[in-house]
């Protein structure tokens, strides 16, 4: 190897035609940048403009002659077809609006009965408190019942204990007497 | 016996392998049929007339808003999806976005009497609306490449749908700076070129027609891209490279006559978007109206659509949350190279309601 880059017979072509085409569209560029040549491009496109029309005239009323179609008459039916297509559109956005408020109604009848559904929930645990407590009632007033038993009972055994009491007073009393009594006796 | 060569080291060596390489490009590529295009599965969502909504699943959704793309009327909706490896809608789906593309479809001559405002207010509301209802989502995000983030601002300036984030790159909405030869501006400013009986006659503007305007705007003649390719087609990378973009150049539709009369008298000649004067259906098109997040990417190479034909767009505009950008791209390498893909999901990734 020489350590030179090697011949590329495409690439010196290349850069010559990238100066062709700079210079060809230079040349373009500053013969057709001028008023004159503006003004004479329109009127081209005007001519061609007014030619194409007058022909496609003369085609519609051969082709009207003819009974023949011509491209307008597609295009009409075209844009009926465009115009039905624009109506069922709407239509099909209707039934999806409609689709959509059903299906919020949906949810919210939905959400309702999820309400509800905690209501009769509620209610339910509602009225097994109130057996519940209905029973505790009954228990309560048997307890209360028994709780006045009770007192009369204690009330019994308080007037038991005064009784006992007093006959241990009265024993003691005779005790006394017959430790008197004793006494008198041993004395003599 | 051995003899050695007298000019030895003095001429240049020939590169056989180079130019094997080459020509067996050159054969291959004058053989084989165009390369394929727009290879993302999509489904068809919605159809108008010609239009199509398509729709592009991601690949793993991650974010809960979805983009809507908008391209240009002067092209095909390929440009997006261009090449399998570089796509900017695979990209985006394998990012984790829903993606929605319009395609406006190829109008024929029965669609001349449709404008900017029939496409905007038939077209591309009623597609916004559709991929609403098709993602399931709350917003959307527009996406306009080239005249269709002209179109997709015209839009999100009149829209009532929830655009959450507004995206345009390569935009012109300042058409008081234009591409072209200045007198020939000047001559469509000034009404020296009127162009409105020969759209009437025609009905559509033939796709050649719009090849040669692009043409006459930048190099009448064109020739170096077929050296530039024959110079570099033993690199076969950029032989697949030049036969996409080659497609994107020479594939143009054809324009419905009332949008490109609209286009040339309201947009170039009275640079109405930018005064606030445009008006589609009964609404004045007035980009103030715009309060969704905006981003905008120019290309620092494009010589189509230039820096100070997008920039204005940051202060006509009531968001608050606004970026522009400017990458080192040229008008179409923006979308041909997928740079768009990453681009757009490093600005929308935090815009877009990440879901896990």
């Amino acid at each position: 190897m020489s350590g030179k880059k090697p011949y590329d017979p495409v690439e010196s072509f290349h850069e010559l035609s990238l100066l062709w085409e700079k210079q060809i569209n230079d040349f373009i560029n500053h013969w057709t940048a001028n008023k004159d040549f503006i003004k004479m491009s329109n009127a081209g496109t005007e001519i061609n403009s007014r030619y194409l029309e007058a022909f496609k005239k003369n085609q519609e009323t051969l082709a009207s002659v003819l009974n023949l179609p011509t491209k307008n008459d597609i295009a009409n039916i075209a844009s009926l077809t465009v115009q039905a297509e624009e109506k069922i559109e709407a239509l099909e956005e209707q039934i999806l609006d409609l689709q959509d408020s059903m299906k919020s109604q949906t949810r919210e009848i939905e959400s309702i009965v999820d309400i509800s559904k905690e209501i009769i929930k509620l209610t339910k645990q509602l009225k097994t408190e109130l057996v519940k407590t209905k029973k505790e009632q009954i228990k309560t007033k048997e307890l209360k019942a028994e709780l006045q038993e009770m007192k009369l009972e204690l009330k019994k055994l308080t007037n038991f204990k005064e009784e006992f009491e007093s006959l241990k007073g009265l024993l003691e009393k005779d005790k006394e007497v017959e430790r008197e009594l004793a006494d008198s006796g041993t004395s003599k | 016996m051995g003899t050695e060569a007298p000019f030895k080291g003095s001429i240049p060596e020939f590169d056989y392998q180079k130019e094997m390489d080459r020509w067996a490009n050159v054969v291959k590529l004058l053989s084989e049929p165009e390369p394929k295009v727009a290879q993302t599965p999509r489904t068809e969502v919605w159809r108008k007339n010609k239009s199509v909504l398509w729709h592009y699943p991601a690949k793993q959704k991650k974010y809960e808003i979805p983009l809507f793309f908008v391209y240009s009327l002067f092209n095909k909706p390929y440009i997006l999806d261009i090449d399998p490896k570089k796509s900017v809608i695979k990209n985006l789906t394998e990012m984790g976005y829903e993606v929605y593309l319009l395609d406006w479809g190829t109008p024929g001559y029965e669609d001349k009497k449709i404008g900017i405002d029939t496409y905007v207010e038939k077209y591309l509301k009623t597609a916004v609306k559709r991929a609403l209802r098709h993602s399931e989502a709350e917003e959307i995000s527009l996406v306009g490449y080239c005249l269709g983030g002209t179109i997709a601002s015209i839009y999100a300036s009149v829209a009532e749908e929830p655009i959450k984030n507004l995206i345009v790159a390569t935009v012109p909405i300042d058409f008081s700076t234009f591409v072209g030869p200045e007198k020939w501006v000047e001559g469509l400013q000034s009404g020296d070129i009127n162009i409105d009986h020969f759209l009437d006659v025609y009905g559509v503007v033939p796709p050649k027609y719009v090849e040669l305007m692009f043409r006459a705007i930048g190099s009448p003649i064109y020739f170096t891209n077929y050296t530039m390719l024959l110079n570099r087609a033993h690199d076969s990378r950029y032989v697949e490279k030049w036969r996409r973009m080659n497609k994107w150049t020479q594939d143009q539709v054809p324009f419905a006559g009332e949008a490109y009369k609209q286009f040339v008298n309201e947009l170039i000649i009275g640079n109405k978007l930018i005064k606030g004067e445009l008006v589609v259906g009964k609404k004045a098109a007035d980009l103030k109206n715009i309060l969704a997040n905006l981003f905008v990417v120019s290309g620092s190479r494009d010589n189509l659509v230039l820096e100070e034909q997008s920039k204005p767009i940051m202060d006509l505009v009531s968001s608050e949350d606004k970026t522009y950008v400017c990458v080192d791209s040229g008008h179409v390498g923006l979308a041909l190279s997928g740079l768009l893909a990453e681009i757009v999901d490093q600005w929308a990734s935090s815009r877009s309601n990440r879901l896990f």
